[in-house]
């Protein structure tokens, strides 16, 4: 049974839609119980079994609530602005690659669409800073533009590293590439500035700047109520399974590692499901190690994320280029010259913090 | 990056770790014996009725003025059935305005009134006004739920 | 040709407080920025007022202590022991030894209380979560002790002119002994979990300068003081109670930034287990209260007196005024907070908005007692 293209496109984007919005909600769940049990509380026990169905209880909650909007905000600016921060992160689930075939659209050039697109929601988050005639929310938003912007260099380079490496912008292949070893071993410091840079991308702790609620109570989110305020939750969360995801295929070997099924050996639907197993399993733990981060560490200040970006993380996403660029020339042996980088990074860091 | 490592230890340690916190109205964490909840009224068992003479002492120590009493000649004096001349008529305390410092048990000369452990009032009024049965309950159920005795060693301190 | 205008801009106020989340209590500060830069703050008290000094005029010698433990609401053992102390020294008793055993051990746990909840607010300033959590998980622990001691958990009511409001409950010593090895280790928890972390470290190294001599002139004192590098502490310079035979360090710090305030006080909390352990291994047996006269009223001998104490937050002083009568004449509280919150202005100097509400954390700062 094949479909014609353009509904083929049309269901598998329906259903991608569904399994983020279902995504969400589970992600959301995790995150409560994770900091829950990090601070020893029980979380959410009420709704369901230990609390299953708080998400979507508190889903629906906001989706009845009043949608809020101030009198003097910029109307059509504030009201747009969540949708401009969705839609591009959503646009994202386009090329993510579940396995070699559970893929809306395998794009040729995948990763510089992500990349592409994983920096336009900057444009919603301004709107939504300027368009609530709120301080908090301009500081918030300014902030935002400011450290997405930023931060988009280094993840960029880091991918980099990669695309160089594996010769292909396409995911599907590079995926493929890693049957045998994993790029993380390859690429160890394209993996801590890419998950650093990812963070700061997500606004998620330490980097939680933009919506820093001891500072600028939720920043631009601070006048959004309800439904509006709900999309840049699920924004926020897609997002992040998003940027797990694309961690897990450019770094992790997707699908395929370890245990890539051979030819022969597994096929159809097991093989597949086999893929995807290790493909959450893997998305899973990048995620909750996101989580776990953000019970252990406090917030950096905004000057000094600047600083770490321009002064760390571009010059070392650099320095892995270029190793990652020899190593194709000269071989693959001087790849571990990256390890020595990332020691390196890491000394950097901590003298960074003493001075 | 060290102590980076050394806080993420740290909570994953914890993670592992039983709860502390418990489902609240379900499940309670329990109340020390000498918990100081709302003051409840004492009932004189042997003479089938109150402690308190409405001497009004309490009242006029009460930091919150949130007491009122008043006072009657006891009918059973009259009888002989009780050694009381004067016998509460009423008796209310706000509770939402009671700050449980327990100085009216302090200053009561008739060992009458203790602090129970009754704490939850939370309601949908403002003012959680307790007449004299519910005083009274609220002594009765403490006593049965502790097993204490009248009669407390802190009396007339101030 | 168009002339070209100059761009006019302009500082914007941001008003943090008194219900913005990274406030202290109700406190209100306005903060001038120019983009993330503070350019000036101008802070605003009052919110929780309630006419403290006015209300003890108006009650009883011992009811007063209800309004002490409501000025410093985290500290109230440290509060009620100054002003039991005031009585005692006006009515001229000595309270028994258990009974000042009994004191010291709460009012140092009392300490820990406090500056676990520094340190949760602390952390939660600089944007960490657990912190918190962490630390009221250690507080709980206390409380439920202070609980079965006096009855309640915050509003003690506690500590009376010449002893004690009752005796120790049964088992404390053993419970309290029991207990120390987990107060000590759930300290440590929470340094592992901050005092080394770079984000933290970045955070509050540097942030928030108070030289000494800023300190004095300001009239700072207890840990933003010591935090300064002047090894102030009334415990020492003016010893009471039984703390001149205690043996115990006051820890200082360097630089007199956020991280030193922060570090001073996390060692305070160890030197406190220190002296809470000396003093349960001689806590005698004995009477709990040195009858003074009160018949038919409570009353002190007309004088005049100041005492102070070594609050969690400074030197906590009470002036005393009685004309004899069974109410205090005037109660004077010298509060540490409002003193160390002037030293705001010089701090915020050149910080970023986010170091305000870090800096403003690590004044640790309570409502009740600054306003009164
Ligand atoms: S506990 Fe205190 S506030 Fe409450 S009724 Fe008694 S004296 Fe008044
Ligand atoms: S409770 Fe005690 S003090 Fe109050 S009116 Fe009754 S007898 Fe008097």
């Amino acid at each position: 049974m094949t479909l014609p293209a353009d509904i083929d496109a049309l269901v598998r984007l329906f259903v991608v839609a569904n399994v983020v919005l279902l995504v969400v909600l589970v992600l959301i769940y995790i995150e409560r119980k994770v900091l829950a049990h990090i601070q020893q509380r029980l979380g959410p026990m009420r709704t369901g079994f230990h609390g299953i169905l708080q998400t979507p209880a508190d889903a629906i909650k906001l989706l009845i609530k009043e949608d809020l909007t101030p009198q003097s905000a910029d109307r059509w600016v504030f009201q747009l602005a969540p949708f401009l921060v969705f839609v591009p992160i959503f646009m994202m689930f386009v090329t993510i690659p579940f396995t070699g075939e559970l893929v809306v659209r395998n794009l040729d050039l995948g990763i510089f669409y992500l990349v592409a697109f994983s920096s336009l929601h900057v444009v919603g988050l301004l709107m939504a800073g300027w368009g609530s005639d709120n301080k908090y929310a301009l500081l918030g938003g300014v902030r935002a533009a400011a450290q997405l912007i930023s931060f988009e260099l280094p993840l960029a380079f880091a991918i980099l590293g990669v695309v160089v490496w594996s010769g292909s912008l396409n995911l599907k292949e590079i995926v493929e590439l890693q049957t045998g070893i994993p790029f993380l071993l390859l690429q160890p410091l394209g993996v801590l500035i890419f998950l650093v840079a990812s963070l700061a991308e997500l606004s998620r702790t330490p980097f939680d700047i933009p919506t820093a609620e001891s500072e600028v109570i939720g920043g631009p989110l601070v006048e959004y109520s309800g439904m509006r305020w709900s999309i840049f939750m699920l924004a926020e969360y897609a997002s992040l399974f998003a940027t797990a995801a694309i961690a897990a295929a450019i770094y992790l070997g997707g699908w395929e590692w370890p245990f890539a099924p051979r030819a022969g050996e597994l096929d159809g639907w097991a093989a597949r499901l086999a893929g995807v197993t290790w493909f959450v399993i893997k998305t899973l733990g990048l995620i909750i190690l996101v989580f776990w981060l953000r019970g252990t560490l406090p917030r950096l200040r905004i000057d000094q994320l600047m600083g770490f970006a321009w002064k760390m993380l571009i010059p070392f996403s650099f320095i892995n280029l270029i190793i990652t660029a020899a190593a194709v020339v000269y071989g693959g042996v001087i790849l571990l010259a990256g390890w020595l980088a990332t020691g390196g990074f890491a000394y950097a860091v901590y003298i960074r913090s003493r001075r | 990056m060290l102590g980076v490592l050394k806080g993420l230890v740290t909570t994953w340690k914890t993670h592992w770790r039983a709860p502390v916190t418990v489902q609240y109205p379900d499940e309670r964490l329990p109340l020390q014996p000498r918990y100081m909840g709302f003051p409840g009224l004492m009932w004189d068992a042997e003479h089938d009725e109150p402690f308190c003479t409405g001497c009004q002492v309490c009242m006029r120590y009460c930091p919150t003025g949130c007491m009122f009493v008043e006072m009657k000649d006891n009918p059973k004096f009259a009888t002989g059935e009780s050694k009381r001349r004067k016998i509460v008529a009423d008796f209310t305390i706000n509770l939402s305005r009671c700050i449980s410092c327990s100085i009216c048990v302090e200053v009561c000369n008739f060992e009458a009134i203790e602090m129970t452990h009754h704490h939850e009032r939370a309601g949908y009024y403002p003012d959680q006004v307790a007449g004299l049965p519910t005083l009274f309950q609220m002594s009765a159920d403490h006593r049965a739920g502790v097993g204490q005795k009248p009669g407390h060693e802190t009396r007339n301190l101030l | 040709m168009t002339t070209e205008r100059a761009l006019r801009t302009v500082d914007m106020h941001i008003n943090v407080g008194p219900q913005h989340p990274a406030t202290h209590g109700v406190f209100r500060m306005v903060l001038e920025v120019d983009g993330e830069r503070v350019a000036g703050c101008t802070p605003y008290i009052g919110y929780l007022h309630r006419g403290f000094e006015k209300l003890a005029e108006n009650e009883e010698w011992q009811e007063v202590i209800i309004h002490l433990d409501r000025t410093d609401y985290i500290s109230q053992f440290n509060n009620e022991l100054c002003y039991a102390m005031g009585m005692e020294r006006l009515l001229g008793v000595e309270p028994p030894e258990r009974a000042e055993y009994a004191r010291v051990i709460l009012a140092e746990l009392n300490r820990i209380v406090s500056h676990m909840m520094f340190y949760g607010a602390f952390g939660a300033d600089v944007g960490a979560l657990t912190p918190f959590l962490y630390a009221f998980r250690e507080r709980e622990r206390l409380q439920r002790l202070f609980e079965a001691v006096s009855g309640a958990r915050l509003m003690h009511f506690y500590f009376r002119a010449g002893g004690l409001k009752e005796d120790l409950p049964e088992g404390f010593a053993d419970e309290l002994r029991r207990m120390l090895p987990a107060v000590q280790h759930g300290i440590d928890e929470c340094d592992r979990l901050l005092t080394q972390n770079e984000v933290f470290l970045s955070r509050t190294v540097g942030v928030g300068k108070l030289a000494a001599s800023e300190a004095i002139a300001y009239g700072c004192s207890g840990p933003v003081l010591r935090a300064s590098g002047v090894r102030e502490d009334v415990r020492r310079s003016d010893p009471y109670s039984l703390y001149p035979t205690l043996d115990f360090d006051v820890p200082v710090g360097k630089n007199g930034d956020c991280f030193d305030r922060y570090w001073v006080r996390l060692a305070e909390m160890r030197e406190s287990v220190r002296i809470v352990q000396q003093c349960l291994d001689r806590l005698p047996e004995g009477p709990i209260r040195t009858p003074v006269p009160r018949y038919p009223h409570f009353r002190v001998e007309p004088g005049e007196i100041y005492v102070h104490t070594e609050n969690p937050r400074g030197d906590y002083g009470l002036y005393l005024v009685s004309k004899g009568g069974v109410q205090p004449y005037r109660v004077k509280l010298r509060s540490p907070c409002f003193c160390n919150l002037m030293a705001l202005g010089p701090m915020l100097r050149d910080s970023y908005l986010a170091d305000a509400v870090v800096i403003l954390g690590s004044l640790d700062i309570v409502l009740g007692e600054v306003d009164r």
